[in-house]
């Protein structure tokens, strides 16, 4: 069976090869659709990887904040009980809640605090300090981030070890400003993060949670996630338990949801062209079969079944879909090619420095699944495309046929 | 007794518009016999050529090949009696253009199975009998006429059928190219045993057969 499909698809090329500017046309009519399509998909997950990596490089990907979640008008708290099931989720590392809050210095410099127990700091945030050491459990020692730490040094003067004085102002039955002045010790500066705890200070958590006395629960949960694929499920389970995860992860989904668009929607255009491939493999098929009667009622008279004369006209289509996705697969590759050369310098020199990093990076993202998907769809749609060809062919009369081609 | 290889009572054809094609024709063909079927043009010659080898189907009779009645619904027996039990020349040859000489001839093979080396012994053992060997590698167009119909008869002869049909074989031949090809199938007859109903206008060439039917607006009339 398999040795005279192979004979059928030696016999298609003789055929098409008797029709060469026809087949030249067809396979390029597909070519152009899978290389479009390739190219699409390719820019697409080349600009979706690229985003992503720089996500992954640029921020803290396996950090993970549940916050209280709402649903309608309902309103998730962290409990206590919701904390401690965020840190059993299956690809957590560890876990602290949290409780935010934000004070202001003396010199009216707004800070934004968060308190989470003095165990779980370094293994959750994994701290490195730059000056100095974390705080210790049930003191009034503080952390300050990179930037903050910068900042207070500067303008007012903070040093390591030094009193600070942080005024916290609620307002009164009456609406006017209480202040109450809490006394720290800033004991450490952290590392610069490049994340938004580079202008945050740290505390214990019972110290943050004494700040205000009515208290609803923690502000959050911190979780960090075994690696960056755990980063999407543990965000589910956070889901799953009513709460709200927030991080960078956020961004990948954002950047992954636009560009699934844009594939999508450019793909539809790819499609429509690959749509008209199949269209120009049918009408080659058509005329094929067309001109061919005689041929085919040849091949009734002398034993061939209707099923051995589908055979035979699909065979010569997915010989078409074959070469046409070939190339196609080929001037995707090229048009890949051409875009990781000189769309790098182009896009930088056109748009300037922000986009330097594209310089030397790839546009354009060929794998071999996207390549083999492009075969096959070809193959597929070529057919499908010549299934009405074949059926027409099938169908014929081998008198009639005979006759037909005299 | 050994059943007639071929044997057809009472077959009618018509087509649309009242046209018939014919009208209750009995004929009896014995195996190893080589007829000729004469007469004018639209006399049904070839309508009865096609229904004998499955390629039409009757309105109204039976065809029985070797004592069985051929079921003209059935595809599948249809195929099979073209495949195993008829071998076809055609007035035109009708070789396939982009298929050399030896690929013609075992081209039928393709769609029995036949693995391509049993395929290609044959069909060049017949090529060699009719005296084409040296030309299996040509393309039809490469071919004179009477060598295209040599080529077509041992196409008809591949599949080792024991009843060859031809239409007009010689139609498109010069009267001497006729001659030898009616001398081929006649040697096929006796040195094969092959049974030949055999076509034909021409009165002369009918001498060559061991019998001749004569039909007339769609009837047996000697």
């Amino acid at each position: 069976m398999t040795a005279r499909l192979l004979e059928f698809i030696g016999l298609a090329f003789r055929q098409l090869f008797r029709r060469k500017v026809r087949v030249i046309l067809t396979v390029t009519g597909i070519a152009i659709g899978v290389a479009a399509l390739v190219g699409t998909v390719a820019v697409g997950d080349g600009i979706r990887t690229q985003a992503v990596e720089a996500i992954r490089t640029q921020s803290d990907l396996t950090l993970i904040e549940a916050l209280p979640g709402t649903s309608g008008e309902i309103v998730t708290l962290v409990s206590a009980t919701k904390a401690s099931a965020a840190g059993t989720l299956p690809g957590v590392r560890a876990s602290a809640p949290v409780e935010r809050s934000t004070l202001a210095t003396r010199g009216q410099t707004y800070v934004q605090v968060v308190g989470l127990p003095a165990g779980a700091r370094d293994d959750v945030l994994l701290t490195r300090f730059q000056k100095g050491r974390g705080f210790a459990a049930g003191s009034d020692e503080v952390v300050l981030g990179a930037s903050l730490g910068q900042k207070l040094q500067r303008f007012e003067g903070v040093r390591i070890g030094d009193p600070l004085i942080l005024v916290r102002r609620t307002y009164d039955a009456s609406g006017r400003p209480v202040d109450r002045e809490i006394r720290v010790v800033p004991v450490g500066i952290m590392e610069e993060r490049g994340d938004e705890y580079d202008q945050f200070l740290l505390m214990d958590l019972p110290l943050a949670l004494s700040l205000d006395a009515a208290n609803d629960g923690y502000s959050g949960v911190l979780i960090r996630t075994d690696g960056p694929d755990a980063v999407f499920p543990v965000a589910g389970g956070v889901r799953a338990l009513g709460l709200s995860p927030r991080g960078s992860f956020e961004q990948i989904e954002a950047v992954n949801r636009m560009m699934d668009m844009v594939v999508i929607f450019l793909g539809i255009f790819a499609g429509l062209s690959l749509l008209v491939g199949g269209l120009m493999i049918a009408s080659t098929m058509i005329t094929s079969v067309y001109e061919r009667t005689r041929e085919i009622g040849i091949a009734m008279a002398v034993g061939a079944s209707e099923g051995d004369v589908m055979e035979m006209i699909l065979a010569e289509c997915a010989v078409l879909g074959c070469i046409g996705g070939i190339c196609g697969d080929l001037l995707g590759l090229a048009f890949a090619g051409v875009l990781n050369t000189l769309g790098g310098p182009f896009l930088a020199s056109r748009f300037g420095d922000a986009f330097a990093g594209l310089f030397d990076t790839e546009i354009a993202l060929v794998t071999w699944p996207l390549l083999a998907g492009g075969l096959v769809l070809a193959v597929a749609l070529s057919l499908v495309a010549g299934l009405y060809p074949a059926w027409k062919a099938s169908r014929l009369n081998p008198v009639e046929a005979i006759r037909a081609g005299r | 007794m050994t059943p007639p290889m071929v044997e057809a009572r009472g077959l009618a054809r018509s087509y649309p518009g009242d046209v018939e094609a014919l009208r209750g024709v009995d004929i009896t063909v014995q195996p190893g016999e080589f007829v000729t079927i004469v007469g004018r043009s639209g006399s049904g010659k070839s309508t009865l050529l096609n229904i004998l080898g499955g390629l039409d189907a009757p309105t109204g009779g039976t065809v029985a090949i070797r004592g069985e009645i051929l079921d003209y619904s059935d595809r599948r027996a249809l195929i099979a009696h073209r495949r195993k039990t008829v071998g076809f020349v055609f007035q035109q040859f009708n070789l396939v253009s982009s298929l050399t000489a030896r690929e013609n001839v075992e081209y039928p093979l393709l769609f029995s199975y036949r693995p391509v080396t049993e395929r290609r012994k044959i069909a060049r053992d017949l090529l060699r009998m009719v005296g084409l060997l040296e030309r299996e590698s040509h393309y039809p167009a490469q071919l004179s006429g009477g060598e295209q119909q040599r080529v077509a008869i041992a196409r008809a002869l591949v599949s080792d059928a024991p009843l060859i049909l031809a239409d007009e074989p010689t139609g498109n031949l010069d009267s001497a190219t006729s001659g030898e090809i009616f001398s081929l199938l006649q040697r096929l007859n006796r040195e094969r045993g092959v049974t030949l109903v055999v076509v034909t206008h021409e009165r002369e060439l009918a001498s060559y057969a061991d019998r001749r039917i004569e039909m007339r607006d769609g009837r047996v009339v000697a």
